[in-house]
């Protein structure tokens, strides 16, 4: 993204990429910055004992189909999700999410907007 | 913010014996009791007397009164746990509206799922209204849109604001609808049962009185039942309200999270009364059992109802033995016996006796459909035990038939049927559908099967197809549906049926299996499973079934299901290799 006042491309870190990405000014309270590998590593760990056979987990893994997750098993790691990440996804968004990458997106979002 | 007290300082307590459901509102709102609610964290969010709710819904009503709709409309309320479904559902009641409240949505990915039962029951119950909780606005919105008859729809805004008018209010009476409940039929094709003032009434005066729940003055109930349900709304509302208690609220979805919260509000507040399926106790026993907190007194709990899913005696044991220490009594335990066509509850266990079982022969039940006391009760091939569930509520009658519909006598397995004040006079709109279960003379097919012991009758299971999961009532054609839906296999290669685990049911679906390889054979069982976990939130066991050996149909050339699960049973189909669990029988 060129900067606005001089058509220069910016020089950022990669610090600064995740600071810009994940909003940090809400985030300073935990020890940690949360970022979305952060999110998508948590997700996967409740995920990975429900691998079906060798098919690897990733973003559009669908959760209730792809994987032998049962829905109490789901509703328990959206659940601890919520704890861990400190947010409450609305039933209406739940109702909504098919992939890791939206479970994902869905509690940076709400992260963000805290 | 401080609880609500147990007990009324002027009012005299008044057991049921009400008119209509108003009345008992406009009755218990000269005391200082009320509804309490409660977060996952144990927390009181609000609380409302019986006044405030009453006044509060004089507000609703007048402003439902104002926007125009007429006196007998129907409403639909998405009914979550909260204050705002108190307005809506009893400011519906005195503007003469009757309520539908549905369910809301579970689970992840089940938009379209929910989306395709809101449509029905709007088509079923004829709303012109669709309100809730603001999470669901967009829902509702999106249901709506097919029916240019919702004249209203949205979250509690809608409601709020429509300007409130100077109108009389139409208080729903004795001789009206109380509201329309959805609990029967299958999603595809949902029956909402007609709730009636006068049954109603007569059912609460049942079941709080002797030969029920006997609530006395200083009673006090706790509830994490959804209020969609029957025994939410009618157990957990209308009974209490009947009695002018307090209740205290946690959602369903916070008691799922922290099942303890249910047992620490009972402790901390005094409970008397509350309710649970065995999966209610089940929960608790598994996720609370090993952090019981030091404090935890539930020597208050008098009257600890089980109902609504079929009783399991061992998850009730297990709840006592590891709640004993905390004063939970065991013989507080009252197994009983309903359904949403007779409003709630026809049968009661006698209270203080807790659960009392028969145990009886396997083969003979089976083969015989007798009750036989099994000769060696440890055996646990041979024998089953069965929980007895009490006598018919005074006024009822209650009959065990044989196929023919001839009375039969003690330990002889029959379809039970029901005849009284609290039945039904009809599913909404539906007159074959209430054709098919209720005789002219009056005479409801619970479509269960149970016997008789001395006097009191024991459940053994279903002569429908109906499958129970957690309390939920599912339908095999909905499971096969929503396999076919998603073009995993064609029309009627499919047969959902349940199986008995010992302590539950599991849903299998028996599919033929028209791939070969064990990767294809796997990915086909994986897909159904996933199909059927998204679409009705159940997770199930796979059978594969050789296209050459078929499903079995019955004489019309109509799928047997019973026939599948007893071949099923028999290990006449295989389950696919793993990932998928080994199917348990």
């Amino acid at each position: 993204m060129p900067d606005p006042g001089t058509g220069e491309p910016l020089l950022r870190t990669a610090h600064q990429l995740i600071v810009e990405n994940d909003d940090i000014a809400n985030t300073l309270e935990l020890p940690r910055l949360t970022t979305r590998l952060d999110v998508i590593r948590e997700i996967c760990h409740h995920l990975a004992p429900y691998q079906a056979g060798e098919r690897p987990i990733i973003g559009a893994t669908v959760i209730a189909k792809d994987l032998t997750i049962d829905s109490l098993a789901i509703m328990d790691m959206v659940m601890e999700l919520e704890d861990r990440f400190d947010v409450s996804i609305p039933m209406n968004v739940v109702a909504e999410i098919h992939t890791v990458d939206q479970l994902a997106d869905t509690i940076l979002d709400l992260r963000a907007k805290r | 913010m401080a609880p609500l007290p147990s007990r009324n300082t002027q009012l005299a307590q008044r057991r049921a014996g009400f008119e209509s459901t108003l009345e008992m509102l406009d009755y218990a709102a000269r005391g200082e009791t009320g509804v309490s609610f409660y977060n996952a964290k144990g927390e009181l969010l609000s609380a409302l007397t019986w006044r405030e709710v009453r006044e509060r819904a004089h507000v609703t009503a007048r402003k439902l009164i104002g926007a125009g709709f007429a006196a007998g409309e129907r409403l639909l309320i998405t009914a979550d746990t909260w204050p705002g479904f108190f307005d809506t559902f009893f400011g519906a009641q005195y503007a003469g509206l009757v309520p539908v409240p549905v369910s809301i949505p579970v689970g992840i990915g089940g938009k379209d799922a929910y989306l395709d039962q809101l449509r029905r029951q709007l088509l079923a119950s004829g709303a012109v209204a669709a309100v809730g909780i603001d999470d669901l606005a967009g829902f509702l919105a999106d249901a709506a849109r097919e029916f240019p008859a919702v004249r209203l729809h949205g979250g509690s805004r809608a409601l709020e604001a429509l300007p409130e008018k100077a109108v009389d209010l139409r208080p729903l009476g004795a001789a009206d609808l109380c509201y329309i409940q959805f609990s029967s039929g299958s999603t595809r094709h949902p029956h909402g049962v007609q709730i009636t003032q006068r049954a109603l009434m007569a059912n609460l005066a049942g079941m709080t009185g002797p030969a029920g729940l006997d609530v006395i003055p200083g009673d006090r109930a706790a509830s994490w039942l959804p209020l969609y349900h029957d025994m939410g709304l009618i157990g957990f509302l209308m009974a209490p309200l009947s009695c002018q208690l307090s209740i205290d609220y946690l959602t369903p979805r916070d008691f799922a999270r922290r099942p303890m919260q249910w047992l620490n509000i009972i402790s901390r507040n005094r409970g008397t009364i509350s309710y649970s399926p065995s999966f209610g106790y089940d929960l608790s026993t598994r996720r609370g059992a090993t952090q019981v907190p030091a404090d935890l007194d539930l020597s208050s709990w008098r009257r600890a109802g089980i109902g609504g899913d079929m009783i399991r005696p061992e998850v009730l044991n297990r709840f006592a033995d590891a709640f004993e220490p905390t004063g939970f009594d065991r013989k507080a335990f009252i197994p009983s016996y309903g359904m949403a066509e007779v409003c709630l509850a026809i049968t009661f266990s006698p209270k203080g006796a807790g659960v009392r079982t028969d145990v009886v022969d396997r083969v003979a039940l089976a083969d015989r459909q007798r009750a036989i006391p099994a000769t060696d009760p440890q055996d646990g091939k041979r024998a089953r035990s069965f929980v007895l569930c009490g006598r018919v509520l005074p006024g009822h009658l209650l009959e065990v038939r044989d196929p023919e519909g001839k009375p039969l006598a003690d330990r002889q397995v029959g379809r039970l049927f029901i005849k009284g004040p609290s039945v039904m006079p009809g599913y909404f709109g539906e007159p074959e559908a209430t054709r098919e279960v209720l005789s002219d003379d009056g005479w409801l097919d619970t479509g269960d099967l149970g016997y008789w012991l001395s006097g009191e009758v024991v459940v053994t299971g279903r002569a429908k197809d109906l499958i129970i999961i957690n309390g939920r009532n599912v339908w095999p054609q909905d499971i096969e549906w929503a396999i076919e839906a998603r073009r995993i296999v064609k029309n009627g290669d499919t047969a959902a049926f349940s199986v008995d685990v010992g302590e539950g049911e599991r849903v299998v679906v028996a599919v033929l299996a028209r791939v070969s390889g064990a990767e294809a054979r796997e990915a086909l069982a994986r897909d159904v499973a996933g199909a059927v976990r998204e679409a009705i939130a159940v997770d199930c066991d796979v059978a594969l079934v050789p296209p050459t050996t078929g499903l079995p149909m019955t004489s019309s050339g109509k799928l047997s299901r019973a026939r599948t699960k007893a071949n099923y049973l028999a290990g006449l189909y295989a389950p696919p290799a793993s990932p998928s669990k080994p199917a348990a029988a």
